[in-house]
């Protein structure tokens, strides 16, 4: 049996908070998930998946995914790697690469 | 991507085979030799940039943020992309250029096999990065530049970004890199077009795409900088005229319109007017061929957290993550209802893009900016500028057997 022991907690959202979302389109059918949306509430949340599903789900549901733990069977799809591994420049090294046209 | 210079003056490129499956009779080495069946994908590495421009579609900043794909999932992706058969990554941002390892994942994409070009706006790019890049193996750097000087920086938030963005481009044709121009138009900087383009080709660039403004991240804060329908029609002209121009006294500047494929039905109703019925009939079939509006079809993002989305600009709804499933299996899931109707949006369309004669070159144009403006996901796309006696009535031209581009895909 399967033990479901890798997590994947890399945060989702990039501007604001993420919300998974799932619909049925009728009763008779599985709760489907369909992807995400960023929002910042609930409400505004539902607004932004009705504006995307309404036209054909008779459900939906919304669960933050910052409360949403992901298990699966096997290792993480992408493989490992602390998230950044310190690539990214700092503000103080973007700032002082910034080009702006001294030596042309 | 609509190639003016390809419809209206017969310009060989090599995105001829993606975009009009017109590898064939093209002179220059192709990305393809056939049509178009999987995305680009456009990979924003970053969402950190060094500058702060208004109509941003990542909603860019300067401090890094949580959950950046390491360099090690980086090429897990690159990976994931080639089995899927994505032609094109298109590394983007925030600024690309602030992650060091920028040049280790384009080596490896060039390596696995996915064509690596780039999203910038060119003020990191050193003397140094601009070698290293190219020894990296990446074939194109795009540099946003939105305007002359004045007007550029005023965008971009810093003083002497086009400055900047020029010397980047210099550094990137010094060091054999092939690069081009990406000129977001808006009613602040329509007026620079053409200064743009000549300041530019003197410095030796001849690739130059004119995006509109979509509304996403922040380019939904400044809607109202967007052109009215008049000022669109009219720079969309200007483009037109002014490849023609440079072509007729021997530049051959490639020009392409990006995000509005109501250009589509523009370029050919130009080309009836200025050029021959031939023209357009020729510029209708490419266009026939290039498919219309690529969004969940032809391009693709992936965002500095795996998150998938329809299109670059569509940032607020992802498909799915693919630290959790593979790309191809995001992408391929019609249980997806909203993938589903957007693959066949033709059946959902209202108004006038319901009974539209340029619905097979156009698919209405953008849904996300129907969806932002209208708040219906199967609105007209509200930069829609054609006029209603050119939209209404039958096909403009028969689409049998016959065409050039059936002739085309059957050599």
């Amino acid at each position: 049996m399967e033990e479901f022991d890798h997590e994947v907690d890399a945060p989702r959202g990039a501007t604001s908070r993420e919300w998974e979302v799932f619909v049925r389109e009728d009763t008779a059918d599985p709760l489907t998930h369909v992807g995400s949306v960023s929002a910042p509430s609930a409400d505004i949340a539902r607004e932004q998946a009705a504006s995307l599903f309404a036209r054909t789900a008779v459900t939906l549901w919304l669960c933050p995914a910052d409360e949403t733990h992901r298990y699966q069977t096997d290792a993480a799809t992408l493989g490992t790697g602390k998230a950044g591994d310190d690539a990214t420049m700092s503000v103080d090294e973007m700032e002082s690469e910034t080009l702006r046209g001294e030596n042309r | 991507m609509i190639s003016v210079s390809k419809l209206l003056c017969d310009l060989d490129a090599e995105g001829d085979g993606l975009r009009y499956d017109a590898a064939n009779e093209s002179t220059k080495r192709q990305i393809r030799d056939e049509k178009q069946r999987r995305p680009v994908v456009v990979w924003n590495v970053t969402k950190q940039c060094n500058l702060y421009c208004d109509h941003c579609y990542a909603a860019a900043d300067t401090e890094i943020a949580d959950g950046e794909l390491s360099t090690a999932e980086g090429k897990a992706l690159l990976d994931d992309l080639t089995d899927y058969g994505a032609p094109v990554v298109l590394f983007s941002g925030g600024e690309p250029l602030v992650r060091q390892d920028l040049e280790e994942l384009v080596a490896y994409a060039n390596e696995v096999g996915v064509r690596p070009v780039l999203s910038t706006n060119g003020t990191l790019i050193t003397e140094e990065r601009a070698q290293s890049l190219k020894d990296a193996g990446l074939k194109y750097a795009g540099v946003s530049v939105d305007g002359l000087p004045e007007r550029n920086d005023d965008f971009r938030g810093v003083d002497g970004a086009f400055e900047g963005a020029v010397q980047g481009i210099e550094n990137c044709l010094n060091a054999g890199l092939k690069t081009g121009l990406r000129y977001t138009i808006t009613e602040r900087n329509a007026a620079d077009l053409e200064g743009v383009v000549d300041l530019l080709t003197d410095v030796g660039v001849d690739r130059f795409c004119f995006y509109h403004l979509d509304y996403g991240g922040r380019g939904t804060e400044i809607v109202d900088a967007d052109l009215t329908p008049e000022d669109r029609r009219q720079a969309v002209k200007r483009v037109c005229d002014m490849t023609r121009e440079y072509h007729d006294r021997g530049e051959e500047i490639e020009t392409l319109l990006v995000g509005n494929y109501a250009d589509a039905a523009y370029l050919v109703e130009y080309a009836r007017e200025h050029m021959s019925e031939a023209q357009a009939q020729r510029v209708y079939e490419y266009l026939r061929v290039n498919g219309g509006d690529p969004t969940g079809e032809r391009v693709a993002d992936v965002d500095y957290q795996g998150n998938v989305h329809l299109t670059q600009f569509w940032q607020g709804y992802s498909l799915g993550n693919v630290r959790d499933r593979s790309f191809g299996a995001i992408w391929e899931d019609e249980s997806n209802p909203l993938l589903t109707a957007l693959r066949n949006r033709e059946e959902h369309l209202t108004g006038k893009c319901a009974d539209c004669r340029y619905a097979e070159v156009c698919r209405g144009g953008s849904r996300l900016r129907a969806l932002t403006v209208e708040d219906d996901l199967f609105a007209p796309d509200p930069q829609c500028y054609l006029e209603d006696e050119e939209i209404h009535g039958s096909p403009p031209f028969d689409t049998g057997e016959s065409s050039m581009a059936g002739e085309s895909s059957a050599d």
